[in-house]
């Protein structure tokens, strides 16, 4: 199944936006690297709506007790309640344990638009 | 009656008997200045407690008082007749009697460690190079990282000192101020004891009943060890490990849960935490079972149920304090052998490098 979710140009880099595909609530992120991902707009913690929360960066792993290191601007989606991150960039992995991912789907970019697919 | 454990030889490993030191005799292993404002200005160590114990005999358990009269656990012979011979001792843990405390000052360094020195060989040249059984634990002024460094590099190769002690008081030890103190305990395979002293456990003061302090402690343990874990200690030091002692471990599921739970929230603000907390928790900390609540066989295999492994427990007698814990009876009856084995010896052996690795009877 192939649908079209919006044009390329309705969302820019950096930002997110629900959507509808399949009869399901879905969020769609753009990274800054002009890529788009989509995942159920639902958190696998206490189902919260994604697309409230926020596509960031974060604190990578340092190996320095104290030491932060921002980074990855635009690739973390973090839940509007609990704050969880997913890492958009590895199919939705919970930061925290990987074992823990949000549902994907897979996304094509084709005439310009932007195409959800199951 | 018969005892709840019946097998009566337990090998057991009791990770908390307290040793007490006279004055009279602590002051021969110090110099002066340090033993004149013993003898002379009758230093005393601070404490901050509005109580006194209230059982009968105080602090102590009332049959533990020396035959001579002398304050409980300050003769090794009578500790021998009263403990280790009848409930089998194959090791035993000395944890100090908390006076004095050196690393529960809050000032004058210097005199800390002194009395961390002193009580460090009197504890070496009157109890674990007398007794087989007994192994120690290193005291140290941790207010000076610098000079506790100094205590660890002087008696921490010592066979039978096996773990760095510190007081749970109103520090917090997991601060990156104590990290040399971990590392140096590191080099000498020492682990750390940790065991409450005097902690203010009621928002930095003190409830108005001692019953109210007592229940609490355990939160006072939960405090150093998320403080310890999310402090990065243990990333920072991977050979070293922990023994939280005297509080219990039926708060350890809550912790390890709730630890957890944020972890999975706030991960970003300790970036240098790079897996769960109750896997660093299962890696390197264990818990002393005494003062055990009194459960049933259901509910203690509940518990550690809840802690998904039976390694983070070990057997504490807490010898010779009011609350201590009888091999033979605090236990639910019936437990596996396989387990009492666990909680009573193997624990505490897989924990300590510098315990004998061969249980004594397969030796």
């Amino acid at each position: 199944m192939k649908q079209v979710i919006c044009n390329v140009t309705d969302l820019q880099p950096g930002e997110i936006m629900e959507a509808e595909f399949d009869r399901k609530s879905i969020v769609v992120c753009r990274t800054m690297d002009g890529e788009f991902y989509a995942f159920l707009n639902r958190c696998i913690h206490q189902g919260a709506p994604l697309s409230k929360g926020m596509l960031c960066g974060t604190s990578i792993d340092t190996d320095q007790v104290g030491e932060y290191d921002y980074q990855r601007e635009g690739e973390v989606l973090r839940c509007p309640w609990h704050g969880r991150e997913f890492d958009v960039k590895k199919r939705g992995c919970m930061l925290a344990n990987s074992k823990y991912k949000l549902k994907d789907f897979k996304v094509e970019v084709e005439n310009e638009q932007v195409v959800v697919c199951k | 009656m018969k005892s709840k454990i019946e097998n009566q030889k337990l090998h057991l490993i009791d990770t908390d008997i307290h040793e007490r030191v006279l004055y009279e005799d602590l002051i021969t292993y110090l110099d002066n200045p340090w033993k004149k404002y013993i003898t002379d200005c009758n230093w005393m160590q601070e404490k901050h407690m509005p109580y006194v114990q209230p059982a009968i005999a105080g602090v102590d358990r009332a049959d533990a008082r020396v035959p001579d009269g002398r304050p409980a656990g300050t003769d090794l012979e009578f500790m021998s007749k009263q403990l280790l011979e009848p409930c089998g001792h194959e090791i035993g843990i000395l944890t100090g009697a908390l006076d004095p405390s050196p690393s529960s000052m809050h000032g004058w360094y210097e005199m800390a460690t002194a009395l961390a020195s002193a009580y460090n060989d009197w504890q070496i040249e009157n109890w674990i190079e007398k007794d087989d059984r007994l192994y120690g634990s290193v005291h140290i002024a941790a207010g000076d990282p610098a000079a506790a460094v100094r205590e660890i590099e002087r008696v921490g190769s010592h066979p039978k000192m096996i773990q760095v002690l510190l007081p749970i008081d109103d520090i917090m030890w997991g601060d990156p101020y104590y990290h040399p103190i971990y590392e140096a305990a590191e080099r000498h395979d020492l682990m750390l004891g940790m065991h409450h002293n005097e902690p203010p456990i009621y928002f930095g003061k003190w409830p108005r009943y001692f019953i109210e302090w007592h229940t609490l402690i355990p939160t006072a343990h939960m405090m150093q060890v998320t403080n310890m874990v999310f402090n990065g200690v243990f990333e920072k030091y991977p050979r070293l490990k922990l023994m939280m002692i005297e509080g219990g471990f039926t708060h350890v599921p809550h912790l390890m849960r709730k630890m957890d739970q944020q972890y999975k929230d706030l991960r970003h603000e300790v970036p240098w935490i790079k897996r769960m907390p109750s896997d660093i928790i299962k890696e390197h900390i264990r818990f002393t079972t005494q003062p055990l609540e009194e459960l049933t066989k259901k509910e203690f295999l509940q518990l550690i149920d809840q802690m998904g492994t039976d390694e983070l427990i070990c057997f504490s007698t807490d010898y010779p304090h009011w609350d201590y814990d009888s091999p033979f009876e605090a236990l639910p009856p019936n437990l596996d052998e396989s387990l009492q084995r666990k909680l009573f010896s193997e624990n505490a052996r897989a924990f300590y490098p510098k315990l004998p690795q061969i249980r004594k009877e397969d030796a």
